[in-house]
């Protein structure tokens, strides 16, 4: 696998998301946060600062779960449907540096934009801890600018790189309406998985037991990576755990992506 | 060495979602293209000749037989290097400029940053649209986009390229333009590949051609050599024919068109000859304007190949040769 | 290499790739004791604000606590006694009934094991009626929820005029069953006795509704049987006591002077319990009796010399 054709491939999906406007999310995402934190301000008496936190990382989460799932589902669909893929592939180039290119690229994509948010989340943070004053802030938790929310911004990021795994590996086969249901129901099971564990203690049947548990391991374990409410609380979040979880997320993503391009090297393009 | 040489080269497609069942769009293709030939890949709208060539360029997978460029495997990432590939209307990224695009390409093949520069102005020049290069081409005409097709095939100086139906949707002085970078890249020692549905642009342009139906090769030679496009009658178009030498030739013309004043197009039989009906409408005055021989169509030539070969098969005379 | 034998490469790979993936999450989840719940609840703790949240799935997410609410409950209920804190238990279920203010095996479920002290439940009455004073306001015409209120403040909180007061006004309701009138004159006139135990416990094992509740029923009469058969017992050893002026050491003793006949067991099949200092006797720890219930002590200024309190 050529890093340079890897590497451009990836650039390209960059600049394709520049130029569809999708870093305006970003704006909104500004206004947003320092909207509601002067509302907030004029309302609640000190307990602000928890409601921010809560609604940046919240908000994080969510403009990245769309951006993942809108363009992961397009990734692959979108170049064989216009046809644009034909003269790429008659490059130099193998399809599974096209796969993971293009992969990489949104990838980057949603780090830019996450650490713009963060920058900006982070400011607004620091903005209203400067507002309001020496009162409030003995009666925080936690800081207004708590570095240990890069802890939760971090595994956001990893949730959403499990997602658009997920999205681009429905992408190589399915129509985009069709990846895009699929994706969002992964994403929603993501989160619930870890109640298939405890199964045994609410269902009497054994084998009902078990395969609540396989599965669990088996589909994609979104929860564990969301350590937002920790990190608000002021609990500790240990390293280790964070990189369990990371050595968990990259190995899942490479078994999606490996199958994602196993599929697509087969393929004909009619 | 061939630059291209395919063997028993057979697809089949998957038709219908419940019962699928196969539809064969190439019987067992066995072509040969030497290097440095412009060959005409020629058949009708459906004949299997984009198939063919998305063969070439693996975009899809043979169901049996097999293809070479520059003998490799098709497929071979180092071929690719050497091969330029113009797909049927093409579609390049539409928030790109095409100078943009055509970075983007030659990136691909690993050139540094100096050489992309120098390619990509080299070849904007050369299919003329460096004054829109940084227009993104969302903004670009069909005739436009069409050169940019041709430059991007071009990026790496390939020794074969692949065009498929490089006039389609050609306005005339675009199809002049195409047809005169076809020639040069010949010059050049290029082997050229291209399909079309068209039979002049064969008859100017190629060495040789195939001929391709219903997913069948039935013609593949030399176009001097091949029996087909029998002329079937003349067209004589004279000016200066008074009427009365008009109903005295009448019986031996086939069809009078009127063009204007004393100017007619004649649409005269393959035999007799029109040398002596020529002698005889100058020496009563008339001048020659132009005397062409009117062709079979390639749609004519495939009706009478297809005939042919579904009679030899019912008289029992076995598979067919692929030479007509 | 076939395209077979690569796609079956390929496959295991995959196949071993997941393995690993799935031991990962193996050690995470052994070093680090990873629950949803407890996240959950430290994030949206506020059921109200959840029930905006949750859009129009709100039943979808009641189910999701209630079943986390039996997961808490049982997990906790592995433990050892004393570390059995059942902390989650009364958000979980405000949540699940929050969301969904009709549940009603949540508020029932709730009002049995939040009231129940420790460690078979929470030791929260208070938390108990609450939850139910709330099911009592959506649903202002199930006399179930009167009868559990009523029945906690008889059974755990020994406070019989509250019980009374929540019988009557559950009897009062229309579709109340005939007996639950009765259970409030009960309360006035003999305050808690077994008898009056008895009765409420076998009408809660007669509900149809849930597995558990009978269950539960079936034990605390066994319970009752049980207290039934210490009085008795009891009353022998105190009596051998009289007569040879020393405490029964065990019950071998016991049957070897002709008190009792064999070993006696509860109802559940395992031998009672003899304390040879005091001679108390009990159920053994390992019965699925134990432990054995306070009983409502029958009130004494309602033991029958007093006049019955007017309504």
């Amino acid at each position: 696998m050529t890093p340079g054709v890897v590497r451009a491939i990836a650039v390209s999906v960059f600049r394709e998301s520049v130029r569809d406007k999708v870093l305006y999310n970003l704006v909104f995402f500004a206004v947003l946060l320092i909207a509601v934190s002067y509302l907030l301000s004029q309302l609640t008496a000190g307990q602000d600062i928890k409601v921010i936190k809560d609604l940046g990382l919240a908000a994080m989460s969510l403009f990245g779960l769309f951006i993942a799932v809108f363009i992961g589902i397009g990734l692959v669909s979108k170049e064989v449907e216009k046809k644009s893929i034909y003269s790429l592939l008659a490059k130099p180039i193998r399809r599974q540096e096209f796969v993971v290119g293009k992969y990489l690229g949104l990838l980057l994509t949603l780090f830019v934009n996450l650490a713009i948010m963060a920058i900006a989340y982070y400011a607004v943070l620091g903005a209203v801890a400067w507002v309001d004053g020496a009162w409030f802030r003995p009666h925080w938790e936690a800081p207004a600018v708590d570095p240990a929310l890069l802890k939760a911004i971090a595994m956001i990021f990893l949730q959403l790189a499990i997602v658009v795994a997920i999205a681009l590996f429905f992408s190589t086969f399915s129509s985009p309406m069709l990846a895009a249901a699929l994706t969002f129901g992964l994403y929603v099971v993501g989160h619930f998985n870890a109640d298939l564990k405890n199964f045994e203690t609410v269902v009497d049947s054994k084998p009902v037991a078990y395969v609540a548990r396989a599965l669990y391991y088996l589909l994609p374990n979104l929860a564990p990576l969301d350590v937002k409410s920790e990190v608000v609380h002021a609990v500790p979040v240990p390293a280790t755990y964070l990189l369990l979880n990371t050595a968990y997320a990259v190995v899942y993503i490479s078994v999606l992506v490996s199958a994602a391009t196993f599929i697509f090297a087969r393929r004909d393009f009619k | 060495m061939y630059a291209i040489r395919t063997e028993g080269l057979t697809k089949d497609f998957s038709i219908g979602f419940w019962r699928p069942r196969a539809y064969r769009a190439l019987h067992g293709l066995n072509l040969e293209v030497t290097v440095g030939e412009t060959f005409g890949f020629l058949g009708p709208n459906g004949a299997g000749k984009t198939t063919t060539i998305k063969l070439l360029m693996q975009l899809i997978y043979p169901t049996s037989g097999h293809a070479e460029i520059l003998d490799r495997p098709v497929g071979d990432v180092s071929v690719k290097r050497r091969i330029g590939y113009l797909p049927e209307s093409p579609y390049f990224y539409d928030y790109l400029t095409a100078e943009e695009l055509l970075d983007y390409y030659a990136t691909l093949f690993g050139y540094d940053r100096g050489e992309r520069r120098r390619r990509v102005s080299a070849l904007l020049d050369q299919v003329g649209i460096a004054g829109e290069r940084r227009l993104p081409l969302r903004k670009f005409s069909k005739g436009m986009v069409q050169r940019v097709g041709i430059a991007q095939a071009l990026i790496n100086d390939p020794e074969v390229v692949f065009f498929d139906e490089p006039m389609s949707g050609l306005d005339p002085l675009g199809r002049r333009e195409v047809r005169n970078l076809i020639l040069s890249l010949r010059d050049r020692g290029c082997t050229v590949f291209f399909s079309s549905h068209v039979l002049s642009d064969a008859e100017a342009l190629c060495n040789r051609v195939a001929v391709l139906a219903h997913g069948k090769l039935v013609a593949n030679g030399r176009i001097s050599d091949l029996q087909a496009f029998d002329i079937r009658g003349w067209e004589l178009i004279v000016s200066g024919l008074a009427s009365e030498s008009l109903e005295k030739h009448r019986p031996r013309v086939q069809r009078v068109t009127p063009l204007g004043e004393q100017r007619y197009s004649l649409e005269l039989p393959l035999t007799p000859g029109p040398e002596q009906l020529l002698r005889e409408l100058t020496d009563s005055g008339a001048q020659v304007v132009s005397l062409n021989p009117i062709r079979e169509t390639l749609e004519d030539f495939f009706v009478k190949k297809i005939a042919e070969q579904e009679s030899e098969r019912w008289s029992g005379a076995g598979e067919p040769g692929q030479q007509s | 290499m076939t395209p077979r034998q690569q796609t079956a490469r390929f496959v295991t790979a995959l196949a071993v790739m997941l393995a690993v993936a799935v031991a990962l999450q193996v050690v995470r989840d052994r070093a680090f004791a990873f629950s949803t719940v407890d996240r959950q609840v430290l994030y949206v703790s506020n059921a109200e604000v959840m029930r905006r949240v949750a859009l129009s799935y709100d039943a979808l997410l009641a189910d999701v606590y209630w079943i986390r609410a039996l997961q808490h409950y049982g997990g906790e209920r592995q433990k050892a006694g004393s570390e059995r804190h059942y902390d989650l238990l009364y958000p979980l279920l405000d949540l699940a009934t929050t969301l969904d203010p009709r549940f009603t095996v949540g508020y029932r479920f709730g009002a049995i094991f939040l009231a129940e002290p420790q460690p078979g439940g929470a030791g929260r009455p208070d938390q108990a009626i609450a939850l139910l004073e709330k099911g009592v306001a959506y649903n202002p015409n199930k006399w179930d929820y009167y009868h559990d209120i009523g029945f906690i403040y008889y059974w755990n909180l020994h406070n019989y005029e509250k019980a009374a007061d929540w019988f009557a006004r559950g009897g009062n309701l229309p579709g109340a069953p005939f007996w639950l009138k009765s259970y409030a004159a009960v309360m006035l006139t003999r305050g808690g006795d077994r008898q009056a135990s008895r009765v409420m416990w076998t009408q809660i094992g007669q509900n149809e509704e849930s597995e558990w509740l009978r269950k539960m029923a079936q034990m605390r009469l066994a319970q009752l049987d049980a207290l039934d058969q210490i009085d008795v017992l009891k009353r022998i050893v105190d009596a051998f006591a009289a007569r040879t002026g020393h405490r029964a050491q065990s019950w071998e003793q016991l049957a070897r002077a002709g008190a009792v006949r064999g070993i006696p067991v509860d109802p559940s099949g395992a031998p009672y319990t003899l304390d040879p200092d005091t001679n108390a006797i009990g159920v053994a720890t390992n019965s699925d009796l134990w432990p054995l219930p306070t009983e409502p002590a029958a009130a004494p200024e309602l033991s029958g010399n007093a006049p019955p309190v007017p309504r």
